[in-house]
Parts: structure tokens; C-alpha cells; sequence
């Protein structure tokens, strides 16, 4: 019987009616990844930005190791592996950083001596089966080349970051070309409507023979989305709240890659 | 004293009864191979599993596990009486097993002893295309569902997202629709009648096997062909259901307006999403239908609002969901709309 006695403290402390659909608390930001560049309109599709807590001042280590950081360039990459001409113009035809990034045709597999390798060896594996070759040959390919890419940079996001971890990541799609965090956790701390975060990319975007990295405070609140366009100042100037870092990036020549 | 060795006799036998129920061991029920017990979970996948099968050839056509563990890895550990009542486990009939047919591998309508671990961001990540493709059959992957029937139907403007419909094609047959209701709302009346009914082309589908996988983790890309747990972790077993359930039905994928949009604008999380099991609400969150249809919406919340303070029985929203989701009360997201 004495087991009972918790009964009615139980029922009476079990919440009921009090599972509603979730709010969409927090605040919303959308990163739009349409950016002029040398008077052109530039779109920056699938590309990964990431939020922090903090705004410019509080992530200023952050801020000095992405200023500080020499990053491989795509292109500088693929030259040291030593790949045909033939693979890097392969990927640069759809400003691909993998060969996952597109269909491999049987023409490329013709014309491209590493996808021509891959395709051999695969078609040994799949008993003579040249559909399936084809379409699994990446599984042949050298890691590096399939996706060394990926890995190197995936590792120096780790170095970066050090431990810190976002508060989210998203990504632009191809059509509205804008990067959407919703549901951000927010603090409020002192009574503020708002709170400073950070957004970067962390890794510079490639646009032609430049890079570009953006480090930017936002304020963010619980009524309304927030938009933030990403600008790039003109020689000597800056842009308010934004740290746009700007690269020339190193040219492969011959094998061998060195700064502009 | 007498009837205290009949009752302790009747216990007894009542005893040796109960026992006689109980599985030939701990590790294993009469006629199911069980993956989770102590001494199974001990062991490496591949200790049973061989990838590829012998059979791959004409059961797949690409290199794949088709079949059962042979004998040889049950006979190990299990012997006699024992491993003969596992036979059901993988043939159909318990006569004379050795020549018996086997079921399909992975057996259909069996308990599903593992879930499958997906992580969309890192996906994302390194597939990223940023083409569009149009109307052509996705990559050098083998599509989870690709049909050269389905690839027909895709209009030449119509652009098809190399990332997702690797994995993802549109439905060819509807999928069991169960209304998803907001939990713990009453509803504010009787469904109205409704005979709206959704073809099966609204629909994307899962990948069903190894197929779209293999193409690219076979070997080298871990987890590889061979590392099941890369990709299978163990789960409270459950009756794959294929059922769908949903706020809205009648969100069309292939309708024109929303086929020319690429899948991240509506599924904003899935490039952070790791782990499909915290995937929210299909990823979609309101907002997402929001920013096209906010006119459609307010008209009926305005609707909802007047019968209401009008004392008259609730408007039943209907541009989105069925009446079976929108007889209920507004959700605060689509209050603060």
C-alpha cells in the first residue's frame, strides 16, 4: 500500500494538454549568396556558411586565424596530385570541387585518362558489366582524386575552428541562392530584443582568379527574418560589420603552383 | 499433506509446460535468427555476411549481399536440435532444408532488426552540384527507383537536382497516407467529407537497397560495402510500415511551381541534418510554405478567425492540409506567421 502514496503526487504533477506543435521559436536569418563581384552578378550556389554566438569583438580569434589562414585553392590542389589536364578541365566545366559533383559521361570516361583507369578496373570487378562500371567507377578512382578535395578542407574547417562549435550551419540552395537558418536559439541575455552572431564561410569561395571569405556580425531577434547580403568593398574601403577577406589565388603552371 | 504434493506436482508440471515455450536457447526464438542477443552481438558482421554474394550476378546485377549466411556460419556455435530450429529463419520449408528454397534476401514482411544511418550534410558537402540537370538520368549513380519511364515524364525545363534524386525519385505508386494530427489538440469539430486523394507523383521515395550506396561506398569510400555498421545501427525491432504520414497531403512535388525550385529551398535544415531520426517535420518547415503561399494562408486563418468569433462551426483549412489535420486549432508557427 505504501507504494501507492506516490500515486497522487504523480497524476497530479503529470502535464496534461501541454504537447502543442513546436513554435517555431528563435530567430531566422537568410544569407543571400547573390553577390555583385568586379561589376558582375555573381550567384553562390551550394555553398556552407556557418553561425556563431558573437559578434566580430567576442570571435576575434576566429576572425584572425580565417585572415591568417593560407588555404589551398581547388585548383592547387588537384596540380599537386599530379592529375591530367583533361580531369581539371573536367571539373572546372561545372566548377566542380569532386568528381561527384556531376555525371560522368562515357565520353568523359573515353577522353579522361583517370576516369578511363577507374573505368577498367571497375568493369574487371563487375564481371564485364559495362553500365554498372560506369556508373560505380569513382570506386576505383585514387582517394585523393576522388575526394582528397573534400578532406583537406574538411580538416582545415577542424583547424579553425578549434573546438568551437557553431550554433548552425546551412547552405544556399541553386534557385533562391540564399543560405536559411531558422529556429536560432536565442539568449536575450540583459533584457536586449536581440543578440549578436557571427556568420563566415569559413572556407573562401573561388570566383574566378579570386577568393573570398566573409566574417559578418548580425543581429538577430525573435519577431522578424533577417536578411544579410553579402557585399564586397571596393579597393580600400569596408564594408559596417563585415570582415571580407579577398585572396588572389595561385596559378597552376606546369605542375606547379605559385602565388599570382 | 496430500494436497500439498498434488499442488507441488501440478506446479511442476505446469513448470516443465511453461518451459517447454521457451526458445531452444537465449540466443535464439524456434524460427528466428535474432540479431541482438549477447553472444550474436559479439560477432563481426562479416564473421556471417559476405559481400559480395555468389549469386549477385543474376539476383542483382551489381555486386551485392543477396543471401543468407551459409551453414558453415551457424554451424560454428549452434549444432543438433538447436540448429535445426532455425531453419525457417531462411528457407520456406522445413523439410528437408538443404535443398529447400530460401526466402528473398533481406526476407519481405520480416522484423527489421537495425536502422539505417544517413548523414544529408556530409552529402551535401561533397556531392554540392551546382548544375542543374535536365531531364537526363542523374550521375554516374545508379538512381534508387530509376525508371526509363519515369525519366520520360520529366519536361524538358524541369530541372532535376543531381543530390537529391540520386536518392530520390518521384513516387511511381501512393504510398499509405495517415494523417498527421497536432498531438494533444482536440479538434473543433466532425471532419468534413472530402474526396480529395493524392497521386502517387506528389510523392519522393526512399532508396529501398543498396544500390545508390554501393555505387559510390563498395570499397574505399568508408563505410565500405563491408562495414555494416557504418550504416546500420541496431534498433528495437519494427515492421517497416512504408506508411506516410503527413500535416498536408496535398503538397505536389511535380507541380510546375514547385519542381523548378531546388529541394534545400523548402528543406532548408537538410544540409545541416546528420542523423535522419532528428529530422524535423520532413525538414519542411512552415516558413517554407509561407514565403509563396502567406495570401492563400492568411485568407483561410482569416476565415478560421471570423467563423469562430462568429459563434458558427470552425472553418475546416483546406489549400494545404485534408480535413482530417485542418479541423483542428491554428499551431502558434502558423499563428505568428
Amino acid at each position: 500500500m505504501n507504494g501507492f502514496r506516490w500515486i497522487l503526487p504523480l497524476v497530479l504533477l503529470t502535464p496534461v494538454g501541454t504537447v502543442h506543435i513546436a513554435a517555431q521559436t528563435g530567430g531566422t536569418l537568410d544569407v543571400s549568396g547573390r553577390v555583385t563581384i568586379e561589376r558582375k552578378a555573381e550567384k553562390l550556389t551550394r555553398k556552407r556558411f556557418y553561425l556563431f554566438r558573437g559578434g566580430l569583438d567576442s570571435n576575434k580569434a576566429l576572425v584572425d586565424k580565417l585572415k591568417a589562414a593560407n588555404i589551398t585553392s581547388r585548383d592547387c590542389f588537384f596540380c599537386s596530385q599530379k592529375t591530367s589536364t583533361a580531369f581539371i578541365a573536367w571539373l572546372k566545366a561545372e566548377d566542380c570541387e569532386s568528381p561527384y559533383c556531376r555525371s560522368i559521361s562515357t565520353e568523359d570516361t573515353a577522353n579522361i585518362p583517370e576516369f578511363q583507369a577507374a573505368y577498367q578496373k571497375t568493369l574487371r570487378q563487375v564481371r564485364n558489366r559495362p553500365a554498372v562500371a560506369q556508373k560505380w567507377l569513382t570506386i576505383n578512382l585514387a582517394p585523393n582524386l576522388r575526394d582528397g578535395y573534400y578532406r583537406q578542407r574538411k580538416s582545415m574547417i577542424e583547424t579553425l575552428l578549434g573546438g568551437l562549435k557553431p550554433v548552425q550551419t546551412s547552405m544556399t540552395d541553386s534557385v533562391s541562392v540564399r543560405a536559411a537558418f531558422i529556429d536560432i536559439p536565442l539568449k536575450n541575455a540583459d533584457g536586449k530584443a536581440t543578440e549578436t552572431f557571427l556568420v563566415s564561410n569559413l572556407i573562401p569561395f573561388e570566383v574566378g582568379t579570386k577568393s573570398y571569405l566573409w566574417a559578418c556580425e548580425v543581429e538577430i531577434g525573435n519577431d522578424k527574418k533577417i536578411i544579410l547580403p553579402l557585399k564586397v568593398p571596393e579597393t580600400g574601403k569596408t564594408i559596417k560589420n563585415c570582415e571580407v577577406i579577398v585572396k588572389d589565388l595561385p596559378v597552376c603552371t606546369a605542375g606547379v603552383c605559385a602565388p599570382k | 499433506m496430500k494436497i500439498c504434493l498434488r499442488l507441488f506436482l501440478i506446479s511442476l508440471i505446469a513448470i516443465f509446460f511453461a518451459l517447454s515455450f521457451m526458445p531452444e536457447s537465449s540466443a535464439q526464438r524456434r524460427d528466428a535468427f535474432i540479431h541482438s542477443t549477447a553472444d550474436h552481438k559479439k560477432l563481426d558482421c562479416n564473421s556471417c555476411h559476405k559481400n559480395p554474394t555468389p549469386n549477385w550476378v543474376t539476383a542483382r546485377g551489381y555486386p551485392d549481399v543477396v543471401d543468407y549466411p551459409g551453414h558453415t556460419a551457424c554451424n560454428s556455435c549452434h549444432s543438433g536440435r538447436q540448429f535445426l530450429a532455425l531453419c525457417n529463419s531462411c528457407h520456406v520449408s522445413n523439410i528437408t532444408p538443404r535443398r529447400a528454397p530460401r526466402f528473398a534476401f533481406p526476407r519481405p514482411g520480416s522484423l527489421q532488426e537495425f536502422n539505417t544511418v544517413f548523414p544529408h550534410n556530409v552529402h551535401q558537402d561533397i556531392i554540392a552540384a551546382n548544375v542543374k540537370e535536365t531531364g537526363v538520368a542523374v550521375a554516374h549513380f545508379v538512381n534508387a527507383s530509376f525508371t526509363a519511364a519515369r525519366i520520360a515524364r520529366i519536361d524538358d525545363d524541369k530541372p532535376q537536382f543531381n543530390n537529391c534524386a540520386i536518392c530520390h525519385q518521384t513516387s511511381t505508386a501512393a504510398p499509405k497516407l495517415i494523417a498527421r494530427t497536432p498531438a494533444g489538440q482536440k479538434p473543433l469539430g466532425d471532419a468534413l467529407i472530402d474526396s480529395f486523394a493524392p497521386k502517387a507523383l506528389f510523392f519522393k521515395d526512399n532508396p529501398s537497397g543498396h544500390a545508390t550506396c554501393f555505387a559510390c561506398h563498395f570499397q574505399s569510400v568508408q563505410p565500405i560495402g563491408t562495414n555494416c555498421a557504418g550504416c546500420h545501427s541496431p534498433a528495437v525491432p519494427y515492421r517497416d510500415t512504408a506508411e506516410v504520414k503527413r500535416y498536408s497531403f496535398k503538397f505536389d512535388h511535380e507541380q510546375k511551381e514547385h519542381s523548378i525550385r531546388d529541394c534545400m529551398t523548402c528543406h532548408v535544415r537538410i544540409s545541416q541534418n546528420s542523423d535522419l531520426k532528428t529530422m524535423v517535420d520532413a525538414d519542411v518547415p512552415f516558413l517554407a510554405c509561407v514565403s509563396c503561399h502567406s495570401d492563400k494562408i492568411s485568407e483561410e486563418a482569416g476565415k478560421r478567425v471570423e467563423t469562430l468569433s462568429g459563434n458558427q462551426p470552425a472553418f475546416q483549412c483546406n489549400y494545404c492540409h485534408t480535413p482530417a489535420v485542418g479541423r483542428f486549432p491554428m499551431p502558434p508557427s502558423h499563428e505568428k506567421r
